[in-house]
């Protein structure tokens, strides 16, 4: 959201704003303080908190008037204020009343479905709504950053309250566990989303991964030397996938899925040989591997996997080289127009198979991680990450077409998911009802910033 | 083939333009590959081309090729249109006909194909809406269908299992050729070939390879849209019947392979994913080469890594004909008419007397052993239809053996007539669909005289030791 503030040059906000600001900020820090100390919490801890609380408080104040302020400067002539609002904002207020009339209807027909959680959880989810709708449109750049922000959040306090032990700190751990696998899958996938290209191969690659890891370590391979062998194969995998597909870009689909049987039949039928377990590899999981990517791991002590702190490190290097460096934003500048890229220079073969290359390495490396998990190898460990990567791209905000979007956008899309599903088990749905849901929900957590414009503007 | 290596004449070159239309230069790779595997898948096995091993391919292939087609329609369409959730939509409307049946609500043939009908077209239409509405990628679209129908899928039949509508129960057998799934498959064809003459099929290309061309010249690119989805969902309907009889019951977790395979076969089929290039004949060649280089594989004997060699194949023959495809240009500058037609026909041609020899059972000619077949024996074959006396048992008995080298002669020189005629009048499309027309004609009536005159076959009879039998 740096970003934003960036681009939108911040306006002084008027005297009165700025006094409501303190006001609302120092009456929400009391109210902190007074529950602090009703909870019998440490002194030092509320005092901490009320410094944070006011602190978040005036700069949310500043950052998001002031985009108001630049923006909402002339709307005053045209029709009356209401008629504007209906204007401007139709078709969420008629959804507005839609979700209300459902959970009047619910509420009346379903005994015990009225209680103060759910009466909290719809105020929530209409926060949520209005918020996306309202404030959503200040913030051009970031706009899925954003809502993604919201929606994340939003779960997270339902989940909060309905379920229990949601909020605890072995659930939150265990969500991050899994959302570093997928992160990690994604890192890929959003890569070549940002060059216009997907990569189906992914699930593939984690599978062969997976299996020929164990393989080699059954075969008496040092770990550490398999580990290594195991993500040079996927760079080289990721490379020729790269090459393959340059010149087919418009299929890179197809090919990347032909090249993901291809690997996941191979590597199966290498591990066969000489065995009697068809596709079965059986071996033991050396120490530290499953230290790495277990629940109960530990990371120089710290009781939180090391898993989720490569993806942490990952994630950042990724997310501030792609900023910073010059090599992430020739990436950007191919991914949004090829023609002016090459005009200055910019190799886009190098660039395509590159990113292949590193999706082919991160598929590796998580098919790798995931064997630490799982402790046994399984040619269809990946199959789920098929689409679950390309659902994390998309709900996170990277455009499928190339330039725009990023790895940040992929965390949260990622974090969403994970919140998302974790809620679902949480309510006690099944794997399936998951699914159902899961698709539902990503058409229109999409289609609140990715919808494209009219055909008619684009002539 | 042959044609490949001829050079076109002047007059082919004025009367390129005049056929760009029709000729397709990609159905190049999947009419070669077509013809490539069923040599193979002949040569391991001659079993395919009996009644038995035809009607089997029929069965298993129809659902697949209907998958396909429903695949295409929305592809032509453009923006990307690649239909993820095609597979788990067919599993929807197995799964619920499965289940109203079951419950006796739908029972009759014309209740259900109404039902797998509407089912689909209801599906697509909706699809078409927020593709035109709310204005999402196609692909987030389907991948959202994909996700919430495999789930619905698994909540309405949790595990495989109930009983397909009655009238169904025999045509899962595939015993005969002309089998209800075979009879629906080519109406669905010549429907969509009905289809590509009207000036709806016009626009829906026009749209698919520039959206904003149809725009500007005034075509309703969403009425458009909604009948490209509409199509798509008809045969997803039709697919999902013809699933349901091929597994005579219900199946949730399809979903996936069907959508992968009819991702491939299209692809394989020539077709474009950018939109605006797809078409039938292509489409039933791509799901049919999928199904021959399972069912070559099938005929060797790899163990227990059967499955992995299938997905090896699989990968691998799909990534290189995609690269040969990038050769397309290349020829096509060479050729500026490629008749896919003629190509396919000429090609067929050549197939057919492999068949014919791989097919004939040479054992059955007599007791005394094979005689290797000299000029003499030709000559009394070919004057025997001429005679009317009655021939001894001895004659008889060697007109038999000489049967299959008389086949072999008339393919021949149908096979140079053919070319020649496609040489000099490449460029004159009238004379040559004639010609066309009259030998695939006559190829059917070959075909349907082998099928008539048709011995049991012993199973998996390889080439190679026929040909040393010959020789002895």
């Amino acid at each position: 959201m740096t970003d934003a503030a960036r681009v939108a040059p911040r306006t002084p906000l008027p005297l009165g704003a700025r006094i409501l600001g303190l006001v609302a900020g120092l009456i929400l820090t009391g109210i902190g303080i007074i529950m602090g100390f009703a909870e019998a919490v440490s002194v030092q801890l509320v005092i901490l908190a009320a410094i944070a609380t006011l602190a978040l408080w005036m700069w949310g104040w500043h950052y998001v008037l002031g985009q108001f302020w630049e923006i909402g400067g002339d709307s005053e002539d045209g029709p009356g204020p209401i008629r504007s609002l209906w204007n401007s904002y139709r078709w969420p207020l008629l959804g507005l009343a839609a979700i209300l009339l459902a959970f009047l209807v619910l509420s009346a027909t379903v005994t015990g479905f009225f209680n103060v959680w759910n009466v909290i959880s719809l105020l929530i989810l209409l926060t949520i709504l209005v918020l996306t709708r309202t404030l959503g449109r200040q913030f051009q750049q970031n706009r899925s950053a954003f809502i993604g922000i919201m929606v994340l959040s939003g779960l997270f306090s339902v989940g909060a309250m309905n379920i229990e032990g949601f909020s605890s700190a072995q659930n939150i751990k265990s969500m991050l566990l899994f959302a570093a696998f997928l992160g990690l899958a994604s890192v890929g996938q959003t890569m070549v989303a940002l060059l216009g290209g997907l990569d189906l191969s992914i699930p593939f690659i984690i599978g062969a991964a997976n299996v020929g890891l164990l393989y080699l370590i059954s075969l008496g391979v040092p770990p550490w030397l398999a580990m290594i062998i195991v993500l040079t194969v996927g760079v080289v995998l990721g490379v020729i996938n790269g090459f393959l597909s340059y010149r087919l870009q418009g299929q890179a689909l197809i090919v990347t899925l032909g090249t993901g049987f291809a690997i996941s039949g191979g590597v199966q039928i290498l591990t066969s040989i000489g065995t009697a377990y068809s596709g079965n590899v059986f071996g033991t999981v050396p120490k530290w591997l499953a230290n790495l990517s277990s629940m109960n791991g530990t990371t120089f002590g710290l009781p939180v996997p090391p898993v989720i702190v490569i993806w942490a490190l990952i994630a950042l290097v990724l997310i501030v080289g792609m900023r910073t460096t010059v090599y992430g934003r020739y990436l950007y500048a191919l991914g949004v127009n090829r023609t002016s890229a090459n005009r200055v220079m910019i190799s886009e073969l190098r660039y395509w198979v590159s990113m292949y290359a590193l999706s082919g390495f991160f598929a590796a490396l998580t098919g790798s991680l995931l064997l630490g998990w799982s402790g046994g190898g399984f040619i269809g460990v990946g199959d789920q990450y098929l689409f679950l990567t390309l659902a994390a791209v998309v709900v996170g905000g990277t455009s499928l077409l190339g330039g725009q979007g990023g790895y940040g956008f992929t965390v949260i899309g990622v974090l969403v998911l994970q919140v998302l599903s974790s809620f679902l088990v949480g309510l006690g749905l099944n794997f399936q009802w998951q699914q159902f849901i899961f698709g539902l929900l990503i058409l229109p957590m999409v289609a609140l910033y990715a919808r494209s414009p009219h055909i008619r503007t684009q002539i | 083939m042959s044609i490949t290596t001829t050079g076109p004449g002047a007059s082919a070159r004025s009367d390129a333009p005049r056929q760009g239309g029709r000729s397709n230069p990609f159905l190049l790779m999947p009419i070669t590959l077509f013809f490539a595997l069923l040599t193979l898948a002949v040569l391991r096995s001659p079993s395919l081309t009996t009644s038995y091993g035809l009607g089997a391919a029929v069965i298993v292939v129809s659902p697949l090729i209907l998958a396909t087609y429903a695949l295409m329609a929305s592809v032509i369409s453009g923006r990307g249109t690649v239909d993820l959730s095609v597979g788990p939509l067919i599993g929807f409307i197995n799964v619920t006909l499965i289940q109203l049946s079951g419950a006796g609500i739908i029972s009759s043939p014309i209740a259900v194909f109404l039902y797998a009908i509407a089912a689909g077209a209801l599906y697509q239409f909706l699809f078409a809406l927020i593709v035109i509405y709310v204005r999402v990628q196609p692909i987030i679209v389907s991948l959202s269908g994909y996700l919430a129908l495999s789930g619905i899928n698994l909540v309405i039949l949790p595990r495989p299992g109930g009983l397909a509508p009655e009238f169904m129960a025999e045509w899962g057998y595939g015993t005969t050729i002309f089998s209800p799934p075979l009879i629906i498959v080519l109406i669905a064809t010549g429907l969509w070939l009905l289809f590509t003459a009207t000036a709806f099929y016009t626009h829906l290309r026009l749209m698919g390879s520039d959206e904003r061309a149809a725009y500007t010249s005034g075509v309703q690119i969403s009425v458009v849209r909604i009948g490209a989805h509409l199509i798509s969902g008809a045969f997803a309907g039709l697919a999902a019947i013809c699933f349901t009889a091929l597994i005579g019951s219900g199946d949730p977790s399809q979903g996936t392979t069907y959508t992968l395979i009819a991702v491939t076969a299209l692809v394989l089929g020539g077709a474009s994913l950018a939109g605006g290039r797809a078409g039938v004949f292509g489409s039933a060649l791509g799901a049919l080469n999928l199904y021959l280089i399972t069912f070559s594989l099938s005929t060797f004997n790899f163990g227990a890594v059967q499955s992995f060699v299938t997905n090896l194949a699989y990968g691998t023959i799909l990534v290189v004909s995609l690269l040969l495809t990038l050769l397309i240009p290349v020829i096509q500058r060479r050729i500026p008419n490629f008749s896919p037609l003629l190509y396919f026909v000429a090609l067929s041609v050549v197939v057919l007397g492999v068949i014919l020899h791989a097919s004939f059972d040479y054992r059955s000619l007599g007791a005394a052993g094979a005689v290797l077949p000299g000029p003499l024996d030709m000559q009394a074959a070919l004057t025997g239809p001429l005679e009317i006396a009655i021939v001894s048992p001895a004659t008889e008995a060697l007109r038999l053996q000489a049967a299959p080298l008389v086949l072999s002669v008339i393919v021949l020189a149908v096979v140079a007539l053919f070319l020649r005629l496609a040489i000099t009048e490449a460029g004159r499309r009238r004379e040559i669909g004639m010609a066309t027309g009259v030998v695939v004609a006559a190829l059917v009536l070959a075909i349907a005289w082998v099928m008539s005159s048709e011995r049991p076959a012993p199973p998996a009879q390889t080439a190679a030791p026929v040909s040393q039998e010959v020789a002895e």
